[in-house]
């Protein structure tokens, strides 16, 4: 089925369609939302709730973008709405994580350490999946959002631009500011020992 | 990119993981971690964690969806079809 033969049955609430979308896309959107809120059964709140939103705005829909893109926008929309509630959105701020690093000339002065294989997998690949984890969920909202939707969920540029409302620039920049932190707070914690 | 400052080559991974890059300019930047170990072991770092962070785990892969499923279906009514025209 193609994009508005879609669109055209969810708005006329064809149930068939509505679980043919839902199976397509609810892992993603769930596990999007669980690791925005934290916990899974806020993001099956969250989830429900946005998909209802979507539903009966589905008149207002202009093709604009994606209905996939569409239900990330409503899911962002309604996680955001939780972690204010919770008190619990922090945005970046314009630190450079590699601050210090290099000299005038744009050389190495404190060059990157040998972290000794702690991130080889082959090693201990359950402790270092766990502490990437642990650091991609205390990255600000604003970088965990854009990280989340292309590195875990494999969302294309114009979906992640669509769902989040941003240009392609920005979502560049934000992409390389949050590799960039995750890489700098992965390698604090290891080096302390975390 | 194989001579550029290391700051302007590391300022380019992002663009180098994503492809957008030219086919000269990824092979300039992989020339040039071949020759700079920091540039390569910053790298080579970035890629470990990028990838380790986007492993899914099983809140990521939920295998029943019934609950939320069923409350969305359960919102969504059938529009009404249209009144037959009238004789």
């Amino acid at each position: 089925m193609d994009e508005a033969a879609l669109l055209t049955a969810l708005r006329a609430g064809d149930q068939a369609a509505w679980r043919q979308c839902l199976q397509d896309n609810l892992p993603a959107l769930i596990g999007y939302a669980a690791r925005m809120t934290g916990d899974r059964a806020s993001a099956e709140e969250v989830v429900q709730e946005a998909l209802v939103t979507v539903y009966r705005g589905l008149d207002r829909f202009e093709g604009r973008c994606s209905i996939r893109s569409w239900m990330f926008r409503a899911v962002r929309s309604r996680a955001l709405d939780e972690l204010r509630r919770r008190g619990r959105v922090v945005l970046s701020d314009d630190g450079d994580p590699l601050e210090g690093a290099f000299d005038e000339r744009g050389k190495w002065q404190n060059p990157p350490p040998d972290l000794g294989g702690e991130l080889d997998r082959k090693i201990d690949a359950q402790r270092a999946l766990a502490q990437v984890r642990r650091q991609v969920d205390r990255l600000p909202h604003d970088l965990r959002e854009v990280f989340l939707l292309r590195e875990v969920q494999g969302l294309e540029t114009d979906e992640i631009c669509a769902a989040l409302e941003i240009t392609p620039e920005n979502l560049r920049t934000r992409l390389h500011r949050a590799r960039k932190k995750l890489r700098a707070q992965v390698v604090r914690a290891i080096q302390e020992g975390v | 990119m194989l001579f550029s400052p290391c700051e302007a080559v590391i300022e380019r991974v992002s663009a180098v993981i994503d492809g957008e890059v030219s086919a000269v300019d990824h092979a300039l930047f992989h020339a040039h971690l071949a020759i700079c170990p920091p540039c390569r072991r910053y790298y080579k770092q970035l890629i470990q964690i990028r990838s380790l962070g986007a492993e899914p785990s099983a809140d990521d892969l939920p295998d029943d969806f019934a609950d939320v499923m069923g409350f969305v279906l359960d919102a969504i009514e059938p529009a009404q079809p249209a009144a037959p025209p009238k004789a």
